[in-house]
């Protein structure tokens, strides 16, 4: 019996989950804990519906080893906020039109949110750059970027 | 401009507190008690016997609870595509499938399946089938699969050699008689690719049997009545034994899942049948590319004839398509094809003729647009090389000829509205269409060039295939409303749009609104989300029973404050005698204190009273749908690395005609998507096999599809041209995003180059050699 | 089926875990492309050893005019270190333009140059910079230039059973030289190279003292164009040797076919233009002209 414990942030409460060596976070995230938010889109990190914030960076859960995130922060969408106190990110994306079929949604989110945790006042670029890795096929991308720098100015004037 | 209530608003989409939170819930994450993992086998050959299966072994591994082939599956043939299996008469339908076959036709063809307690023991257990294969002779070309020496891929071709059920004639006028008399002929081949939806939500199903044979499937269908229809078909059981439904969420469509969402479905209930316990399957990245339907590839020939004052006088088209392995949507695809391409000019001499062709490749079916966007590259490259030998700029030879309202064309309906001046008009605004000729200092290397792609599409089938919906608004005891409809929200935002259209005709605020969608179970028949048509038809429906509902309310309500009904109207939930003030009075209380007549109620107090009579408010709609063109017109500015012959598209303008936004800011985001998919198709994407007939393009890594890294500027535009048989004005708009597309960018390099595409896409390879090619020749 | 997952804390556990595995243990950094390797059976493991939680590990550092990267470096922090930008721009321009943002926030640029791969980006880099890899074993530590990392194909010298890249080190770039990154590419991410050249230069009085031309997939790891550095030693900075300098290049460039990625034909073509281009953007910021 090869299993462990994995002991993690998850969304800001500690987590003591068994896992297999073998098995992936996203996995691990959807199937032990629950988190059905992280997305499965491909399994081989190469379109971001999987996305989760670990230490503070964006990564593609469905290859990172679970046993990876010992002792790691990790975020998820379900933690970022809800009715009552949704993150500016989730407000601007509901607000201006960027979430479609909602597939890709909360990892673009994620990706979103890695960023603008970092730079309140990214530039196109950036924005891009931090959403390169999550493919829409139902946007165009057009709303997710106007919603990701309407969110950055909110938290700017939060501020 | 009318000012409507809700209609015509931005309002938030009443799905996206659940999308944005993670909550939502799609095939992929459905779970029950006792679920066990579904998995395919498929086949490694192109086109073989299936010689011997033997699945002892797999049987045996401990976990494994059922084990399906061929010879332990229901023997009825199908046809997983949602239309064809029932199809209006005189086309027939073509059924070519079964669940498993004892002969393999493509790379991914289903041979097997596994039910296992986890998806690494179904997986383990698929290793442990043996099949023995006889290889037989496979062909991956249309053209070439015509041929006498090719091998025949299904038994049932009548009409010629692997063709796909039936040959589409579309023909109007005199074309031979109309060539003879135009000064100017124009004839090109092009070459389309095969492209992919990735959606991305893979192909999923959920099927759960019961003790009492009762089926229930959640799956991605974007048709959850049709797919129930094929599945009792399939497993012999009556429609009202079967419940399919999506849960309520799907990531995503594109045409990939027009009925059965590939074998998903099928393969899940025939497992859970043999186990006795429900079973998931989840198509994989790698499946859904392989074994769910691509767009049709093939090749296209327009015969272009004109007037020398630029009036088209004949056209010709002409279609064989790449139908892959089993039929799907090979027949519809290239007759939509004709019809689009036949209905954009006003020419009174023309001619349709195409087919599908079976070919050892991955079905080809629906995918947006749907045959359009084969019609409109080819049919827009010829429209341009026909201005530039009359010399005649490329937007007035189209403002020439595009068809008007009441124009005769070859559709079987009229053509009640068309806003394409307007979007041609705006469309070159917004890209600087003046700039044409002055992109370029001489000896640049990196090249600008502005090019236009028109056309049209359809805001439902009807007439062509199966095409009605149904609808039912319940007005609850309190007066907030149910709405029911048959179509899914496959992210188009119809759980949004139907509750706006039942919201603004009962009078009541869009929050009052709830709306069940996407199961047969409560909900009445409806054709499902395809064909641009869920606003357009099933919003018709939806309309129609809101408008019911209405009608009953104010009958009631007219007795109740002793008018008659014409007097009365509701807005904002309050049901008020027109013409009367509204001011303090006794509505809700019961008791007049001023001793004046009640001029109101509202709709809470009316319901309940209703209710304490035995009485409830039920609307229902049936309709059959006409049908209404959508136009667009598409420009887009290109520069072109002349050193490398990489192309990039730098901004797409993109008017769409919809008749009326309902939601304006989903329309846009609908536009958008398309325009990308669009520039994908142009550019990079295409699906391409190596000898044995494995496709090359099988993850996201290797296909091509643009992403943010990758976009251009996006203008979309919205122009209302108002047609009577929609709801409120509206027509289509969901697929007709990337109809023009290609065509607006392949003239665009022509400007920038001079150098013409007939093929897409126009990837860095093939345009560098043809730019090589041009200047050698020009030595 | 992996039996563990390791974390290791410092270089000498890491050793000894990989030695209790008898070759069945192997070394992981950010495991982007061993995860998928593994899942299809192009590799194989019983046991991971990670090494990204070791101290040390994970800093980029300047020493003596030497840049050293740590085996758990990622290919973000790589290509957003002002550090490399400033000093060594061909290696964050290459890193930056791998895969995706996640992919860069978990690959590191050490697994990556042990991964093997022709024309994977940073590794054309480090060569063009004259990267030297630290290489640990039970044998003890040893200093492999990175050009000569590659056995075949995918293949590497290093046996990730038994050795460790701890780090790889290059000298910084001085003010009379610079470098440049041109990568040939189907899309703005998620897109392996078609091409990709790196070039690193040094000047004085608008003459090139050397030149390091890296150019890849055009042989079984990064090729150096020989030739066309020679021709560059010692002459003038100018249009017309730069364009001599790139035709030499493709004529050592031995590209494959493929299906995928461009024709031979097509690469060899388009070869000699990012070379072209890679030398007259280093030339600019090795404050020359041409």
């Amino acid at each position: 019996m090869s299993s462990k414990i994995l002991t993690f942030t998850l969304n800001g409460e500690t987590i003591r989950v068994v896992v297999e060596p073998s098995d992936m976070l996203a996995d691990v995230l959807r199937d032990k804990l629950n988190l059905i938010g992280v997305k499965k889109g491909c399994g081989q990190g190469e379109c971001g519906a999987c996305t989760v914030i670990m230490n503070g960076d964006a990564v593609t859960s469905c290859i990172i080893p679970a046993l990876k995130a010992e002792g790691a922060v990790v975020e998820t969408i379900e933690g970022i906020g809800g009715p009552g106190k949704y993150h500016p990110l989730q407000e601007s994306f509901m607000d201006l039109g960027a979430i479609q079929c909602g597939f890709c949604t909360p990892g673009m989110i994620m990706s979103a949110k890695a960023l603008l945790d970092k730079n309140e006042q990214p530039t196109r670029e950036e924005i891009r750059e931090a959403i390169s890795g999550n493919i829409c096929r139902c946007t165009g991308y057009v709303k997710i970027e106007k919603a990701v720098s309407t969110a950055a100015e909110k938290i700017r004037e939060g501020k | 401009m009318k000012n409507y209530n809700v209609v015509g608003q931005s309002v938030r989409r009443l799905d996206a507190a659940e999308k944005a939170t993670g909550t939502a819930v799609f095939s992929s994450d459905f779970t029950l008690p006792g679920m066990l993992y579904g998995k395919v086998l498929r086949s490694p050959y192109a086109h073989a016997r299936i010689v011997s299966i033997d699945t002892t072994e797999a049987e045996k591994l401990p976990g494994v609870k059922a084990v399906v082939t061929y010879k332990n599956t229901p023997r009825e043939i199908f046809n997983t595509s949602a239309t064809m299996t029932f199809t209006v008469p005189a086309l027939k339908p073509v059924l070519d499938q079964y669940i498993f076959d004892s002969v393999v036709r493509y790379v991914g063809d289903e041979v097997a399946a596994v039910a296992a307690v986890s998806e690494k023991l179904a997986e383990e257990a698929l290793k442990l089938i043996k099949v023995e294969y006889e290889e037989l002779p496979a062909v991956f070309d249309p053209l070439e699969a015509m041929k006498p020496e090719a091998p025949d891929i299904h038994a049932n071709c009548k009409e010629g050699k692997n063709i796909i059920g039936e040959i589409i004639k579309i023909p109007m006028g005199d074309v031979e008689k109309g060539f003879k008399e135009c000064d100017l002929v124009i004839e090109k081949r092009f070459k389309l690719p095969i492209v992919k939806q990735v959606q991305m939500e893979t192909q999923a199903a959920v099927a759960q049997v019961e003790v009492n044979g009762k089926i229930t499937v959640w799956s991605t269908t974007q048709t959850p009545h049709p797919t129930r229809m094929i599945l009792a078909k399939i497993f012999g059981v009556p429609n009202s034994k079967i419940r399919v439904l999506n849960p309520p969420y799907v990531g995503g469509g594109f045409g990939v899942r027009i009925g059965l969402s590939a074998k998903a479905e099928p393969i899940a209930v025939a497992l859970a049948m043999q186990a006795g316990k429900p079973v998931r399957v989840i198509y994989s990245r790698e499946e859904d590319f392989m074994a769910s339907d691509t767009r049709h590839g093939g090749y296209v020939t327009v015969k272009l004839g004109a007037k020398k004052d630029g009036t088209f006088h004949a056209l010709d088209l002409k279609a064989a398509l790449n139908g892959g392995a089993y039929c799907s949507f090979s027949t519809e695809t290239p007759g939509v094809l004709g019809a689009m391409g036949l209905a954009v000019y006003r020419i009174p001499n023309q001619s349709y003729y195409g087919h599908s062709v079976y070919t050892n490749v991955t079905p080809a079916g629906a995918m947006r647009g749907f045959g359009n966007p084969q019609a409109m590259f080819p049919i827009e490259s010829v429209v341009d090389m026909m201005a530039e030998e009359l010399g005649m700029d490329p937007l007035e030879l189209r403002l020439k000829n595009i068809m008007r309202a009441g124009d005769p064309w070859c559709l079987p309906y009229p053509c009640q509205s068309t806003g394409l001046a307007e979007c041609i008009e705006r469309g070159a605004k917004s890209i600087g269409w003046e700039r044409r000729g002055s992109l370029n200092q001489p000896g640049a290397k990196k090249l600008r060039g502005i090019g236009v792609g028109v056309g049209t599409h359809v805001s439902n089938s009807w007439p062509f295939c199966v095409d009605y919906d149904n609808a039912i608004v319940t007005v609850q005891q309190d007066g907030s409303i149910h709405l029911a409809s048959g179509v899914p929200d496959i992210g188009t935002g119809t759980s949004t749009a139907l509750p706006q259209l039942a919201a603004e005709v009962l009078g009541v605020g869009l929050e009052e609104v709830s709306l069940t969608f996407g199961d047969t179970l409560s909900t009445p028949f409806d054709i499902g989300s395809h064909a641009s048509r869920t606003l357009y038809a099933a919003g018709t429906a939806v309309v129609a029973a809101a408008e019911d509902a209405k009608r009953q309310i104010l009958e009631y309500a007219a007795d109740f404050l002793k008018v008659s009904p014409e007097r009365l109207e509701i807005k904002d939930s309050l049901i008020y005698i027109t013409g009367r003030e509204l001011g303090e009075d006794c509505a809700g209380t019961g008791v007049c204190k001023t001793g004046e007549e009640r001029i109101s109620v509202t709709l809470q107090e009316l319901a309940y009273h209703a209710h304490l009579r035995n009485k409830q408010f039920i609307g229902v709609g049936r309709i059959v749908p006409e049908n209404a063109p959508p136009w667009h017109a598409h420009f887009a500015e290109v520069e072109v690395d002349t050193e490398t012959g990489q192309v990039k598209v730098i901004r797409v303008a993109a008017a769409h005609d919809v008749g009326k936004a309902i939601n304006p800011v989903i329309v846009e985001g609908q536009i958008e998507g398309g325009v990308l998919q669009g520039v994908g198709y142009a550019v990079s994407e295409e699906i391409v096999h190596d000898a044995k007939g494995r496709p090359l393009h099988n993850s996201l890594h290797k296909y091509l599809l643009p992403t943010a890294e990758d976009i251009p500027e996006i203008d979309a535009i919205i122009v209302e041209a108002s047609d009577p048989s929609g709801p409120f004005g509206a027509k289509g708009v969901g697929e007709t995003g990337l109809v023009p597309t290609a065509g607006a960018i392949a003239n665009a390099v022509y400007n920038a180059t001079g150098v013409r595409f007939y093929e897409i896409p126009m990837t860095e390879e093939k345009v560098f050699r043809a730019l090589s090619a041009a200047k050698n020749s020009t030595c | 089926m992996l039996q563990d997952y390791l974390i290791p804390e410092t270089v000498e556990q890491a050793l000894s875990h990989l030695q209790g595995g008898k070759g069945r243990a192997r070394v992981v950094a950010g495991g982007t492309d061993l995860l998928l390797d593994l899942a299809n059976g192009k590799k194989e493991a019983g046991v991971l050893v990670d090494l990204t939680r070791i101290p040390g590990l994970q800093e980029i550092t300047l020493e003596d005019d030497l840049i050293r990267l740590g085996a758990a470096v990622t290919h973000n922090q790589v290509a957003k270190s002002k550090l490399i930008q400033e000093k060594a721009s061909v290696l964050a321009r290459a890193a930056r333009s791998v895969g995706s943002l996640q992919i860069r926030n978990t690959a590191t640029v050490v697994g990556n140059v042990v991964n093997a791969q022709p024309a994977a980006d940073a590794a054309v880099a480090l060569v063009a910079l004259g990267a030297v890899a630290e290489v640990v074993s039970p044998s003890g530590k040893e200093y492999i230039p990175v050009e000569k990392l590659y056995a075949g194909v995918g293949k590497s010298v290093l046996d990730s059973t038994s050795q460790i890249v701890t780090r790889i080190q290059f000298p910084a770039l001085l003010k009379n030289q610079g470098s440049a990154y041109e990568r040939l590419e189907q899309r703005k991410a998620l897109a392996l190279p078609m091409l990709n050249v790196a070039v690193v230069v040094s000047l004085a009085d608008n003459r090139f003292q050397w030149a390091r031309i890296v150019m890849a997939p055009v042989g079984p790891g990064p090729v150096r164009a020989t030739e066309a550095e020679a021709i560059l030693t010692g002459a003038d900075v100018s249009l017309g040797n730069i364009e001599n300098a790139a035709a030499a290049a493709r004529a050592q460039a031995n590209p494959r076919s493929s299906a995928l990625r461009g024709s031979r034909e097509y690469r060899l073509e388009v070869l000699p233009v990012l070379v072209r281009r890679a030398l007259e953007a280093a030339v600019v910021r090795a404050g020359g002209n041409c």
